[in-house]
């Protein structure tokens, strides 16, 4: 052995030691996905307080949620009175409300995606596209930050070439026990644009989970939308009929 | 003798003459001139509907026109095109769309666009898009996420070359389709209204994003002759089954356009009356104050035995003069100042939102259409001579012992 094959020894050794950190492309894409089903839930029942915020002006709606895997939610509002029953049923990337005043279920059309839902700070496409974080985007994580004595993540997500996303990046901080810190959404020149923080991280519903969330613009101040839980329960599954045109016009039975 | 005593006498008080033939010449010059504007304007509207994506004729499958969604595409356009290279004479141009209304979006903004799938080559050769792209490069054949978007559009957007745009829009199982494309050029049009309404991609980009397959959504074609329309469409109409087919010319392509165009013609022969109107007033003014002053003229000719009608033949020949003067120069004018703005037109930028509106220019360029001068000419020397028959009536009228009395 020479002295040459020593170097090509560590040099290998380096090699295949460095991607065993937390930095490879696929335990990212792993954390990433993990995340999302810690946030989701496999199943999941919720009671929201959702707080429109304006200057001079706020709004408070209660919100029963239902989610099942990454791709099927039923919301319904149940407070205050004058908008109780108004409902979005999410199934796929099809969305689709209901106003009980009309009596009519409408398909969300592609003109209304990047409307904001129910005049908030989230757009439709923020709903129907929820899981696009995982297909969307390559993530990489850029730094990591300590939290309550935990490890945060810190990974800068690029939109794939061609994935119909508008955001030149996103930035998550994601806790190493799988919890979402924030979420912050950039325009092609890497400005931020919008960004949700979570808040007030305490056991509800069997796990640790942040009980406040809110998403507010970069370019407006003191305009924000705030969603608090009330109620969160963890389940295993939940009946597919729940997630169906005809339990978006009769909630909560 | 009339020609010859009219002329003399026109030239007896050259203040008075000069000062009508400029009526006459203002009068004249404002007809042609403003004329050749109206035109100009609607001769733009009707090249700007034509070349903003419309065509000479235009084939739909029967229903697009009314709701243009995806499902009411041209299931075969191989049927068509057969039909098209039997029918169409040798020098016409057409081409294949796909054509859907989308939703553009990028980070911060959102907002309506057509989205419009073409053939870059041949499309080229039919609308305006060949030689609009100012900035980047007009799309290339099998280019799949090139983009162009109008200037205006791109200032709404906040966006510029190479961003990203994406589009959302129903696919033919009526589910949401959505496509990121990348802007590769940036067009400029006559219109802002064009800029903010279309964007432009290949059509295999455009059906790859709506899941079709071989289906179009228009057919456009461009003659070398837009009075062949009619005949032509005919032709086509007679080939393709009215059942599947919408056969169109531009005229129904454009109602407005051709309303608007009906109306021009009425409000130029309008404007002319109305002109000639202010103008006649003036025209009997100074014939009858002509008259009015050689009373003792005029008796004097009837006592030399001069008759009636020879008397209103003079001074109509008077009025002529003035008239045809009036004319040539009025004429020389109004050509003139048409010359001087046939290169440059007139920038109406400035006013741009209010024209567009109307569907109108940033830059007018007068247009001649020989039957206007022809009808303004006429109208001035007839109806001029007309009402210059009141004075000379008049004069035929005074006999030599009322001219006597006369002071």
């Amino acid at each position: 052995m020479g002295k040459k094959s020593i170097i090509i020894f560590w040099l290998s050794i380096a090699v295949f030691t460095i991607p065993c950190g937390p930095l490879h492309a696929v335990e990212v894409e792993a954390l990433v996905r993990d995340a999302v089903h810690y946030y989701r839930g496999s199943a999941s029942f919720s009671v929201v307080d959702m707080t429109i915020h304006r200057p001079g002006w706020e709004r408070t709606l209660t919100i029963k949620a239902w989610t099942r895997g990454e791709k099927d939610s039923l919301f319904t509002i149940i407070a205050p009175p004058k908008d109780n029953g108004n409902g979005t049923l999410k199934k796929g990337e099809e969305m689709w409300i209901f106003n009980p005043r009309v009596n009519r279920v409408i398909k969300l059309p592609p003109s209304m995606m990047s409307q904001s839902w129910m005049g908030s700070d989230f757009s439709n496409n923020d709903l129907a596209k929820s899981d696009s974080i995982i297909d969307d985007y390559t993530h990489k994580i850029t730094g990591t930050e300590i939290h309550d004595g935990k490890k945060v993540f810190v990974i800068t997500s690029i939109p794939k070439p061609d994935a119909p996303v508008v955001w030149g990046m996103q930035k998550l901080r994601v806790r190493e026990d799988f919890i979402f810190l924030s979420q912050e959404f950039y325009d092609e020149d890497l400005l931020l644009v919008k960004a949700m923080t979570a808040a007030k991280i305490q056991m509800i519903g069997g796990k640790l989970f942040p009980r406040v969330y809110k998403m507010w613009k970069a370019d407006t101040e003191d305009e924000y939308t705030m969603l608090e839980y009330r109620e969160l329960l963890f389940k295993e599954s939940l009946p597919g009929d729940l997630f169906t045109l005809s339990s978006l016009k009769n909630p909560g039975r | 003798m009339y020609l010859q005593m009219g002329w003399r006498n026109i030239w007896r008080n050259p203040r008075r003459t000069i000062v009508i033939m400029t009526a006459v010449i203002i009068g004249v010059w404002a007809m042609i001139f403003l004329g050749a504007l109206m035109r100009g304007i609607s001769e733009q509207m009707v090249r700007n509907g034509i070349t903003t994506l419309t065509g000479h004729i235009q084939v739909h499958h029967r229903g697009f026109r009314k709701d243009p969604v995806i499902e009411n595409s041209i299931d075969k356009p191989e049927v068509v095109e057969a039909a098209l290279s039997k029918i169409l004479p040798q020098d016409a141009r057409w081409t294949t769309r796909v054509r859907v209304d989308a939703i553009a979006s990028n980070a911060r903004h959102s907002g309506g666009a057509t989205l419009v799938g073409i053939d870059p080559e041949r499309e080229a050769e039919i609308s305006f898009i060949g030689q609009a792209v100012t900035e980047g490069a007009y799309l290339k054949t099998g280019d799949t996420y090139g983009i162009i978007v109008g200037q205006a559009l791109a200032d709404k957007f906040e966006t510029k070359l190479g961003r990203k745009l994406v589009m959302m829009s129903q696919d033919t199982k009526g589910d949401i389709a959505s496509r990121a494309f990348r802007i590769t050029g940036i067009f400029r049009a006559e219109m802002e209204a064009t800029e903010k309404q279309f964007v432009f991609v290949t059509t295999g980009a455009a059906r790859k994003m709506l899941k079709l397959g071989n289906e179009a959504s228009e057919v456009s074609i461009l003659l070398t002759d837009y009075k062949e329309s009619d005949e032509v469409a005919d032709a086509l109409r007679g080939v393709l089954p009215s059942e599947s087919y919408d056969v169109e010319t531009w005229r129904e392509l454009l109602p407005l356009v051709t309303a608007v165009l009906k109306i021009y013609d009425w409000f130029i022969y309008l404007w002319f009356l109305i002109i000639f109107i202010a103008m006649g007033f003036g025209i009997v003014n100074t014939i009858l104050m002509a008259v009015f002053e050689r009373i003792r003229e005029f008796g004097l000719l009837k006592a030399l035995g001069m008759k009636p009608w020879w008397i209103v033949k003079e001074v109509l020949a008077e009025s002529f003069f003035l008239l045809i003067l009036g004319m040539v120069v009025g004429n020389a004018l109004g050509f003139l100042s048409i010359f001087a703005l046939t290169d440059t037109g007139i920038d109406l930028s400035a006013l741009s939102e209010g024209l567009e509106f109307a569907g109108m220019s940033r830059v007018i360029y007068p247009f001649v259409l020989i039957t206007d001068i022809v009808a303004a000419n006429l109208v001035v020397l007839i109806l001029g001579l007309v009402v210059s028959i009141y004075p000379a009536v008049k004069a035929a009228r005074f006999t030599p012992v009322k001219a006597m009395a006369h002071t």
